[in-house]
């Protein structure tokens, strides 16, 4: 039985898979140079679309705050939607956030959620007593690249009311 | 004719569990692999609070405090107290860059490279200088600003060397802060 199985592969008709496997190998080479863990990973979409940037500085982790067209979403926890509006000014349309959802230049529910993430941050560096784990104050803004200063300005000022002072913002490496 | 018989003969090496490895490894390569890198821009907030006792810097060596604002007209690059204008080498022509199209519709119609050839000038006379406060109009899109960021962070026209002794482009002013912009 045995002896008939292990001539089974050396008939005639056997596939020559020589250069299947010269692809093959290519292939798993360029796949394995191209392969990279990333701390901070974005997910573009037609609402989202990060600007092209020469920045060389690779990101950290930190909490992730995504700013996309449609709505406010930090660390993956959707927060609130946005709004479009006709600017009196130029008659364009643009992207603001719903009267109701601010207090001033803060949008209240990020504030809150933000709030609580910088005492979790802090209560953990204070437990912990690692600098590793020491409550910085950063934030990832992953912003579309559309979207008009006003709305990047309120997101910035509420996170800075909420104790998170250093932004990181989010670009695609690329160009000089 | 010998030379096409002898690989018949020859014992063939059994690649079938190497294929069978490496298909099962590309789907998962191609999975986890990202051919997009990202980048970071570091900025601060601007420090509010009283002025401090502390800060007073009358002796000290005349600051700086390069800001650029970045309105529907193109760029406009100040710095405190008249510095520039009185130390410009092209004076008043210097502080406002008009954007390519009138009203700037597009990021890219503003002149990021006479903007980068103006602070390149303005690093010359200012070595120690790092900060450049970047002031926003409201409707100013987010890609702009990053824009702007570029043009104000390096020069890829010039290069110097880094501690490390390789060659990069020159740094003009890398540490951007946003302030809370024109309304």
């Amino acid at each position: 039985m045995g002896k008939k199985k292990s001539r089974r592969g050396s008939g005639e008709g056997a596939l020559s898979i020589t250069s299947m496997m010269d692809m093959m190998t290519i292939i798993l080479v360029f796949l394995l140079k191209s392969y990279q863990t990333e701390d901070v990973s974005v997910a573009p979409s037609e609402d989202l679309q990060i600007p092209i940037s020469s920045a060389q500085k690779s990101p950290k982790l930190a909490v992730n705050v995504v700013v996309s067209r449609k709505d406010i979403v930090v660390d993956g926890a959707w927060v609130l939607d946005l709004d479009r509006s006709i600017s009196s000014e130029t008659g364009a349309e643009e992207i603001v956030v719903p009267d109701e959802e601010k207090r001033g230049q803060l949008i209240s529910k990020l504030y809150d959620l933000m709030l609580e993430k910088a005492e979790t941050a802090k209560d953990l560096g204070a437990r912990t007593g690692s600098e590793d784990f020491e409550f910085k104050g950063e934030v990832l803004l992953q912003v579309d690249k559309r979207m008009p200063f006003s709305v990047v300005r309120e997101v910035m000022f509420t996170a800075g009311q909420a104790q998170f002072g250093n932004f990181r913002f989010v670009v695609i490496k690329g160009g000089g | 004719m010998p030379k096409g018989k002898r690989n018949s003969d020859a014992e063939e090496l059994d690649l079938v569990p190497i294929m069978n490895l490496v298909t099962i490894l590309i789907p998962f390569l191609l999975m986890a692999s990202s051919f997009v890198t990202l980048a970071a821009i570091d900025s601060t907030l601007p420090a509010i609070g009283p002025p401090t006792e502390a800060t007073e810097t009358d002796d000290e060596e005349e600051k700086l405090n390069l800001s650029i604002a970045v309105t529907d007209e193109g760029f406009t690059v100040m710095g405190g107290d008249g510095t520039l204008r009185s130390e410009g080498a092209d004076g008043e022509k210097g502080a406002t860059l008009p954007c390519k199209r009138p009203g700037c519709p597009t990021p890219d119609s503003y002149d990021t490279a006479g903007l980068t050839e103006l602070l390149s000038d303005i690093k010359d006379r200012w070595k120690d200088e790092e900060n450049v406060i970047l002031v926003p109009e409201s409707q100013v899109s987010y890609e702009a600003l990053i824009y702007t960021m570029d043009a104000a962070r390096e020069d890829p026209d010039q290069k110097e060397t880094d501690e490390n002794g390789s060659s990069r482009n020159r740094l003009l002013f890398p540490n951007v802060v946003i302030a809370g912009g024109a309304q």
